[in-house]
């Protein structure tokens, strides 16, 4: 079986000027519509390791509404949260709040601001307001083992440090039935181990609370300005890295087709990204370094069947369209191979990956679709005008490696 | 099997058998906090603060020094980051420059009636470099004794000046306290409350009030120190102590004007203990001091008893007590109860074992993940990667028929050289891994469509079949370097600028890129050369 029965004749550096141009201009356009130079304005979702601020993630047993959720933080006094709801599990009402930083805002802030929002998400736990007793899914650890060496429900013999020692396996075992269900919603889901008497002082000093924090997260605004910094200097190494390794193992009109066509990738899966509402996080900062890495492996394809035709004496002669061209159709199956194999990981990772991997794998999915097209339309048609303009084509001969 | 298949197989052997035995033993997998649940924080030791306490610190010697090597009339004052002194005539300037000998820390610079000190960079380097490196002990220390399993703490940063704390398996509900123990310096000072207090150590209501009554300037050498509340107070207005959490702040009681003189401080401790007062069940803590510490407590309490003066237990800029004197304390044995909650003595008493930070900390990141959100995401995260291979898998057996085996053979040896790598190095596995897991599969498939799609070319132009395999495994050699050579930068550059996750990432991709280069051009080729060897005249290639 094969991509195409006969080796295709396609004049791809036909199309050379229109691809220029639609391309450059979808980015264009996609640059005029976020509007960057906006700053706060900019249609940019940064997430909060690079604005500073407070990410948080909490489940409630049983349904919420978002609306529900917002009105309870209003008046709670947080008045500028971003709430976006989940639905992963069936039951429970999953929701992410973020709460940007103020400038000048220290940790003693963020952590009153934290207190603040986890007090206004305790009015909508419902068994809170006719039970006063404390929240078993979200009381401190040190204080359960405190209160069991305090009360002593086994009726141990020895001081305090034996009875802590002894009692802290229970503990262990109660955390991580809490943590497994989280929320715990029923006192049967305690270990089925836990002795009757340390059952029933749970029972009867704990309540169950609907609410279980799953992630709290909080950056400072003092190291958010680094990490947009560092991204930008990893990003610029590697481009560098390779402009430097492409000129070393090919010729300078190469080296140039290739970071223009990563150029075109980064641009392009940068304004898709944001078109589609993605936040940016450091992880998906990542799968942008992945996709300059794959986008120039794509390309070095190409390239390499130039350099290899470049030396055959059929195409001593020819201009090098023609010599570009072929060199395209004799890769062309191989090309679309490579890019579906990695591309369906990607789409796998985007549809089943569940929403922490689908920011991530966006950016590699649509690297992955422009690396191929930019290999034959951006990068390619770079070597042919710079050749063109520069009268190249013998020297991308003398300059090769010449290799068997 | 000829000597040279037999030498290849023995290699391919050697390095499964290898990777499997690091492998194997599970538990040297480690998962990273996003997927095990745990907390994670970052903090910044503030080195400015340890140069501040130095430059007082020094005063506080230097004017002693001044005062026994006969210039009674010196004052010396802190201007910023300038050390000034006055009242150092210039004719007696070579004396000065003997006592100053001592302080080789500073620079000084004489004027007519004094000189002004400032810190040689050096100096201060190495007093920034040694509150880090105390930093980084204390924490170690302190979350020892708190007890979490399995604790990991780095020094990073270019100055070394930031540390990373993880605490796997930690809670929310903890993290508070932690926060507390991590940021706190612990620095215990013992003064004495200021002689111009007209209080008599009860203190202002606000801090507003205090200044008001010294019309906005305090008096020379003092200043005011907040005192929270004591469980005797709360239980006084009528709250339950106990409700009180351990780590959180307690509200302000008073404004206390205290002397700016430290006479002894907690550098000196030996020994700390929580206990309770047995007839007033009242928390309280007892210390016993070193020798110097002892002696600097008696020279205290001394002037304490002589003058009717207020002993003032600061921790961490807070008053925890007021001590009055009797007599002169000799043997270096402290009690103290005061303005703390039973909940607060068993951190307190840990931070004064521990020793004082030189500087306080900044928290720049702090994260905590319950492991039910970890749990959820190796699960889709682990299920997307599957369908993803699973697919490749039957695609490549539909395209290539044999030769996709050969690839499947390729891949399995691919995943057990990346788990063996990973597990050598010991490395994290963390949700974004799980990821380049994935996606080096996908590219390490990559390798075999351009040798696969080469050999069939050259067959198509009249190969015979160990001659296009030859060709084709020659020729693709320097594109498959190539290309993963692109990617190995991409992947290295992640390594270095990234942290947590991201690295966990830059590992795996690291590692599959290594591995898919290896069992692409040396495990598939093996392979068909085993092929041909058994069998010779072969007339059609499966592919």
């Amino acid at each position: 079986m094969k991509v195409f029965e006969h080796l295709p004749h396609i004049d791809f550096m036909k199309y050379k000027g229109i691809a220029l141009a639609i391309s450059w201009s979808i980015i264009l356009a996609c640059f005029l519509w976020i509007h960057p130079w906006k700053g706060a304005d900019a249609h940019v979702k940064l997430g909060m390791q690079f604005t500073g601020g407070i990410d948080m993630m909490v489940a409630f047993k049983g349904d919420v509404h978002q609306d529900d959720l917002r009105a309870a933080l209003y008046n709670g006094g947080v008045r500028d949260a971003g709430v976006v709801a989940y639905r992963d599990k069936p039951g429970t009402s999953v929701f992410s709040i973020k709460v940007k930083a103020k400038k000048g805002q220290d940790e003693k802030d963020s952590s009153a601001q934290i207190k603040q929002i986890t007090d206004a998400l305790k009015h909508l736990d419902a068994s809170a307001a006719s039970d006063h007793r404390a929240d078993l899914n979200t009381e401190s650890v040190g204080l359960i083992a405190d209160s069991w060496v305090k009360t002593n429900p086994l009726a141990l013999p020895g001081d305090e440090t034996a009875l802590r020692m002894a009692y802290e396996p229970w503990v262990n075992k109660v955390t991580k039935a809490r943590e497994q269900y989280s929320p715990m919603s029923d006192y049967n889901q305690l270990p089925q181990d836990l002795p009757a008497s340390l059952r029933s002082s749970i029972e009867k000093e704990y309540r169950l609370g609907t609410l279980s924090i799953l992630k709290n997260e909080s950056f400072s605004p003092s190291i958010s300005g680094e990490w947009t910094w560092k991204t930008l200097k990893a990003v610029f190494w590697a481009m560098g890295a390779i402009l430097v390794y492409v000129i070393f193992r090919f010729t300078v009109s190469f080296s140039v087709g290739g970071i223009v066509a990563l150029i075109h990738d980064i641009l392009m899966a940068l304004g898709l990204f944001v078109l589609f509402g993605f936040e940016f996080s450091v992880p998906v900062v990542a799968s942008f370094l992945i996709l300059i890495g794959y986008s120039m492996a794509d390309t070095i394809v190409v390239f390499d069947r130039i350099r290899e035709n470049s030396h055959k004496p059929e195409y001593r002669r020819v201009d090098i369209t023609k010599l570009v061209n072929d060199s395209i159709n004799q890769t062309l199956s191989r090309t679309i191979l490579t890019s579906l194999s990695v591309l369906f990981v990607a789409f796998c990772l985007l549809v089943w990956g569940g929403h922490a991997l689908r920011d991530l794998s966006f950016p590699i999915f649509i690297g992955v679709i422009t690396g191929t097209y930019s290999s034959i339309f951006i990068a390619s048609p770079v070597v042919v005008y710079w050749d063109h303009w520069f009268g190249g084509a013998e020297k991308i001969k003398q300059h090769a490696h010449p290799r068997t | 099997m000829t000597k040279r298949s037999l030498w290849r197989l023995t290699v391919t052997l050697l390095i499964c058998g290898a990777c499997a035995y690091f492998f194997i033993p599970l538990s040297q997998v480690r998962l990273g906090l996003d997927l095990k649940g745990g907390v994670h924080f970052e903090l910044e030791v503030q080195g400015q603060e340890a140069l501040e306490a130095d430059l007082r610190d020094t005063r506080d010697r230097l004017q002693d020094r001044l005062k026994e090597k006969g210039f009674p009339d010196a004052v010396l004052k802190l201007d910023g980051s300038v050390l000034r002194a006055e009242g150092v005539p210039a004719d007696q300037r070579p004396a000065a420059e003997k006592v100053l000998q001592a302080f080789y820390g500073y620079d000084a610079v004489f004027t007519a009636t004094g000189f002004s000190l400032t810190q040689k960079a050096a100096y201060q380097k190495s007093l920034k470099d040694d509150a880090n490196k105390r930093a980084l002990q204390i924490i170690e220390n302190r979350i020892n004794q708190f007890g979490v399993a399995e604790p990991e703490i780095t020094a990073t940063g270019a100055e070394g000046n930031r540390i990373v704390v993880e605490l796997p398996g930690v809670g929310d509900a903890e993290r508070e306290r932690i926060k507390g123990l991590l940021t706190t310096p612990g620095r215990l000072e013992q003064r004495l409350v200021a002689k111009a207090d007209p209080t008599s150590g009860r203190g202002f209501p606000t801090r507003e009030a205090a200044l008001a009554f010294f019309k906005g300037t305090l008096p020379n050498n003092t200043e005011l120190l907040p005192e929270p509340v004591s469980e005797h107070d709360l239980r006084l207005q009528g709250k339950d102590p106990s409700v009180h959490k351990p780590g959180e702040e307690l509200p302000v009681r008073a404004w206390v004007l205290v002397e700016e003189k430290v006479y002894v401080d907690g550098a000196d401790i030996n020994k700390a203990d929580p206990s309770v007062d047995p007839t007033t069940d009242a928390p309280q803590i007892n210390y016993t001091l070193n020798k110097k510490g002892a002696d600097d407590f008696a020279v205290l309490s001394g002037i304490a008893a002589d003058e009717q003066r207020l002993i003032a237990i600061v921790l961490d800029r807070k008053i925890v007590s007021t001590l009055s004197c009797r007599e002169k304390i000799i043997g270096g044995s402290v009690r103290i109860t005061g303005h703390f909650t039973k909940a607060d003595t068993e951190d307190f008493a840990l931070k004064l074992k521990s020793g004082a930070m030189r500087a306080s900390m900044k928290f720049l990141e702090e994260r905590a993940m319950g492991p039910s959100l970890g749990a959820d995401s190796i699960h889709s995260g682990v299920r997307a990667a599957l369908i993803g291979f699973i697919t490749i898998i039957g695609f490549m057996v539909f395209y290539y028929r044999w030769s996709g085996v050969n690839a499947i053979v390729a891949l399995t040896v691919n995943i057990i050289v990346m788990l063996g790598l990973m597990g050598s190095f010991h490395a994290v596995i963390t949700l974004p891994g799980i990821a380049g897991f994935a996606l080096t599969i996908g590219m390490a498939v990559d390798a075999n469509i351009l040798i696969f799609e080469r050999i069939r070319e050259e067959l198509g132009n009249g190969k015979s079949i160990p001659g296009a395999i030859q060709m084709g495994f020659d020729k693709v050699f320097w594109t498959i370097v190539d290309s993963h050579v692109t990617q190995l930068f991409a992947a290295m550059l992640l390594f270095i600028f990234g942290t947590g996750p991201v690295k966990g990432f830059a590992v795996t991709l690291t590692v599959g890129v290594c591995a898919s280069l290896f069992t692409s051009i040396y495990i598939s080729r093996f392979i068909y050369d085993w092929i041909l060897e058994r069998h010779p005249g072969i007339k059609t290639l499966s592919i």
